[in-house]
């Protein structure tokens, strides 16, 4: 236990999924633990002249079993994902918001907000004029917009916010929520991330950047971190949020705890627009101020949920950071595990889907394998990769997110004593 | 942690359609000069807006290389010129590793225009005519990475996107990571640069631009029984935070401490606000409580005056609240909006410069173009037209989002304790 007083002890107590592996924390947990892929062709529009064809969707989301037909309207996909990863998020946790909800709040993030009504607004303009544009179309395509619809949901009146660093997006809006409840300025958080940018612009314009996989005829096993024929990210699409709590008023009211949030890391590579620092050093960085933050051992490091998006560049330098902070000799014993090998790279919820795995592989003493890692590139050796479901003693685990422009973030979680 | 760092502005990079530069736009704004203007240089098609308050006197190639001028956002190039001001004014040497210092930048939207020129090339010249930096550079956090790239930088950095609050809520989140050690130094503020077609047509949907008598000098006119809306603004903010004993230490001339921070939600509407002000007058509280003082030592309020028909009543209404009607009908309050126009993601930095530079200098800059206050708006001091020197013992900014986000920060003048 850390000796940080209770009121400065941030837990996790619900966990809310709407991922490419299934609707809901049981479903997208047993997937994960199964090893199953959530890719396939894009179904989402026709994407025959796309270089990239294959994308990591969430399936069977019925956007109305959550939201009201009038208000589900008014929201791009991407609200829409949110507002029901928050509602599994709440009824996962057994809260009650009260009417008055002003120490209740949320920092919700994304990557690009709302795609698919910018993409229709933008080509309206240009194609029949600025006067056809709906009075709705600003407000749902603005990247805090998740967030407001969050809020006004569940009645959320205490701090609400969007924090946004590209791929890191949702672990900054886990790390700044949790010190938003260390602060004193809120009890209850819903923290996490929404995207939903498999959309004919985004999914080109991310091609475009070189760094997506063009393994179009293998969709499962096109997603493939820290294997030697890794050729890029596939895009994943979801929402992820996560109910935290002070401590003391969770077990209070006899809330069951899953982690204990108790370390957070960001730090900047101050490097490349889109290419990480390759030794990892500010990588590294993040992990041992994540540690340090929550008084954790760095010896108690037995799991790491790793960002690896099956980057030829990326994973090497996320590997060589984590020797960097562990040291050679304990990272060898971590196990580390790649889990977007098997939900896709989610952009701006990638972060808080893979902390909650990360969360629930703490809470369950069970670590999730990194699927399609046939062979190990010799540049990603120095860690215990995880390829098939494993139980293990889970004392500290890790989750990393590093984003477009050089932020990065580190989540700590531990398990709660009995 | 057992004694609270302090926090304290030690510089200021303000750019907007009053000036480049501290100087310049404080200068503007104390004189009352509008910043709004008929929309040049920029191609707006068919807008049904044609005025603006643009950042005219911006020269990117001032503050910015060759490559990001041509290929980076505008939205990026306020802010590296913005940063770049600050550390000037500061007099800061950003440390050799850069470790103990972050960024946090409001924006709105980030970098509109990458996004739709790439967009309009994907429409009409095919998908793999898209820039490859189409999406790293059109991103909301492409302006606190880029900054922090060429700056150095390797503490937090991060975007903040609420809407019209997010340079407020920059500010006031830079606070906390200051406060807690995440850094000593913080470059804080917000970056905005939205004139654009796509935009200008939304906002119009929304019905919330101003179309005044189409001039733009008089078209913002926050309080006031005609006003129609706002004029969209283009700039950025950035200040410089850091943590007390950092301050002192390298000897820096101390501008004001950031005493607190507050935020809520109005939980209540996307587009509208709260009417009873409730829920802003949340935030303002914990604004007031953090910095540990009396409502009654506020003595200038720069507020978000945005000129809506809703928004204005529901902020003053919220004052009430917050100050008391004793007390509130003794604050001093400017809509600094009026001059500077709505600057969005930045709007919130802008506005926490001037009133930072307010309780620096007791100066308060005017509301401009209030010639007939609104009923409904009454029941504080309204600074109407010029400047007002007051000795302030603490000042109140504050800013709504879109969305329902709220953000208040208390600035309070140094005395050198």
């Amino acid at each position: 236990m850390s000796p940080r007083e209770l009121r400065e002890r941030v837990v996790i107590t619900g966990i809310g999924l709407v991922s490419p592996l299934g609707i809901g924390r049981t479903e997208t947990w047993a997937a994960a633990l199964a090893g199953r892929s959530g890719a396939g062709p894009i179904t989402q529009f026709d994407a025959s002249d796309h270089a990239a064809r294959i994308a990591f969707e969430v399936k069977g989301f019925d956007p109305l079993t959550y939201i009201d037909r009038r208000a589900a309207r008014r929201m791009d996909r991407s609200s829409q994902l949110a507002v029901a990863a928050a509602a599994l998020a709440i009824e996962d946790a057994g809260l009650v918001i009260p009417a008055d909800a002003e120490r209740y709040g949320a920092v919700i993030s994304t990557g690009n907000g709302g795609n698919a009504t910018y993409e229709a607004a933008h080509r309206t303009l240009l194609e029949r004029g600025p006067d056809r544009i709906s009075p709705v179309a600003l407000p749902m395509i603005i990247c805090n917009m998740a967030a407001g619809h969050v809020s006004i949901a569940y009645g959320l009146q205490g701090p609400l916010a969007c924090v946004l660093t590209a791929c890191a997006s949702s672990l900054h809006a886990l790390g700044e929520a949790a010190d938003v409840i260390r602060r004193g300025a809120a009890d209850v958080m819903l923290a996490g991330g929404s995207e939903a940018a498999v959309t004919p612009y985004a999914m080109a314009a991310l091609d475009a950047s070189r760094a997506m996989s063009h393994r179009n005829d293998d969709p499962a096993g096109a997603s493939r971190p820290f294997d030697a024929q890794r050729d890029g990210f596939v895009l994943g699409e979801g929402g992820a949020i996560l109910v935290l709590e002070r401590i003391d008023l969770a077990l209070a009211r006899g809330a069951t705890i899953i982690a204990e949030l108790a370390g957070y890391g960001a730090t900047s590579d101050a490097h490349h627009i889109t290419e990480p620092d390759p030794k990892g050093s500010e990588q590294a960085r993040a992990i041992r101020r994540a540690l340090a933050s929550g008084d954790i051992d760095p010896s108690t490091v037995d799991h790491v949920n790793a960002h690896a998006t099956s980057t030829l560049v990326g994973d090497v330098s996320e590997v060589q950071g984590i020797i960097t902070a562990l040291g050679a000799a304990h990272a060898e014993r971590v196990a580390v595990s790649a889990t977007k090998s098997m939900h896709g790279h989610c952009l701006g919820a990638t972060g808080a889907l893979e902390a909650s795995l990360a969360a629930l592989a703490v809470a369950d003493q069970t670590v999730p394998p990194t699927i399609n890692l046939d062979n190990l590139d010799p540049a990603c050796e120095g860690v215990d990769h995880v390829r098939t479901t494993r139980q293990q003693a889970i004392r500290t685990a890790l989750c990393s997110g590093f984003g477009f422009g050089g932020h990065n973030a580190v989540l700590a979680f531990t398990k709660v004593g009995e | 942690m057992s004694r609270r760092r302090r926090v304290v502005m030690t510089g200021i990079g303000v750019i907007c359609s009053l000036g480049v530069g501290r100087e310049d736009v404080w200068r503007n704004a104390v004189a009352g000069r509008p910043g709004g203007a008929p929309i040049t240089g920029i191609e707006i098609g068919d807008a049904p807006v044609t005025m603006a308050c643009q950042a005219r006197e911006f020269v990117v190639e001032d503050f910015v290389d060759r490559r990001l001028a041509r290929r980076a956002d505008r939205v990026t190039h306020l802010a590296l010129a913005a940063a770049q001001l600050a550390l000037a004014d500061a007099h800061l040497r950003i440390s050799d590793d850069g470790r103990d210092t972050g960024c946090i930048l409001g924006t709105g939207t980030g970098g509109n225009r990458v996004r739709d020129e790439n967009h309009q090339i994907m429409l009409e010249r095919g998908l793999d005519r898209i820039s490859p930096f189409a999406i790293p550079y059109s991103m909301c956090n492409h302006p606190p990475a880029e900054v922090a790239m060429q700056l150095k930088l390797r503490g937090p950095t991060m975007a903040m996107v609420t809407a019209c609050a997010a340079g407020t809520d920059a500010i006031g989140t830079s606070t906390a990571v200051i406060r807690r050690g995440d850094a000593d130094v913080m470059l804080a503020g917000g970056t905005e640069a939205m004139i654009t077609p796509l935009w200008i047509a939304g906002f119009d949907a929304m019905r919330v631009l101003s179309h005044h008598r189409d001039d733009p000098t008089s078209a913002l006119r926050p309080f006031d029984v005609s006003r129609d809306g706002f004029l969209i603004g283009e700039g950025a903010s950035i200040v410089v935070l850091e943590e007390l004993e950092h301050a002192t230490a390298r000897g820096a001339t101390i501008i004001c401490e950031v005493a607190g921070y507050g935020a809520s939600a109005d939980a209540y509407h996307i587009t509208d606000p709260d009417p009873t002000g409730q829920s802003q007058a949340r935030a303002m509280r914990a604004a007031i409580a953090e910095a540990g003082i009396a409502p009654s030592a506020i003595g200038y309020v720069n507020a978000h005056g945005g000129a809506s028909r809703p928004g204005d009543p529901a902020e003053i209404a919220a004052l009430r609240r917050v100050l008391g009607e004793d007390h509130a009908a003794q604050t001093a309050v400017s809509a600094t909006k009026s001059m500077h126009g709505h600057c969005m993601g930045a709007t919130g930095a802008v506005e926490g410069a001037l009133t930072a530079l307010a309780v620096a200098e007791g100066r308060i800059p005017p509301t401009i173009n209030l010639t007939d206050l609104d009923p409904e708006c009454t029941g504080v001091d309204h600074v109407v037209g010029t400047a007002r020197d007051v000795r302030l013992e603490a000042a109140l900014s504050t800013n709504n989002g879109l969305g329902g986000h709220n953000a208040a920060i208390v600035l309070v003048p140094w005395k050198g304790q």
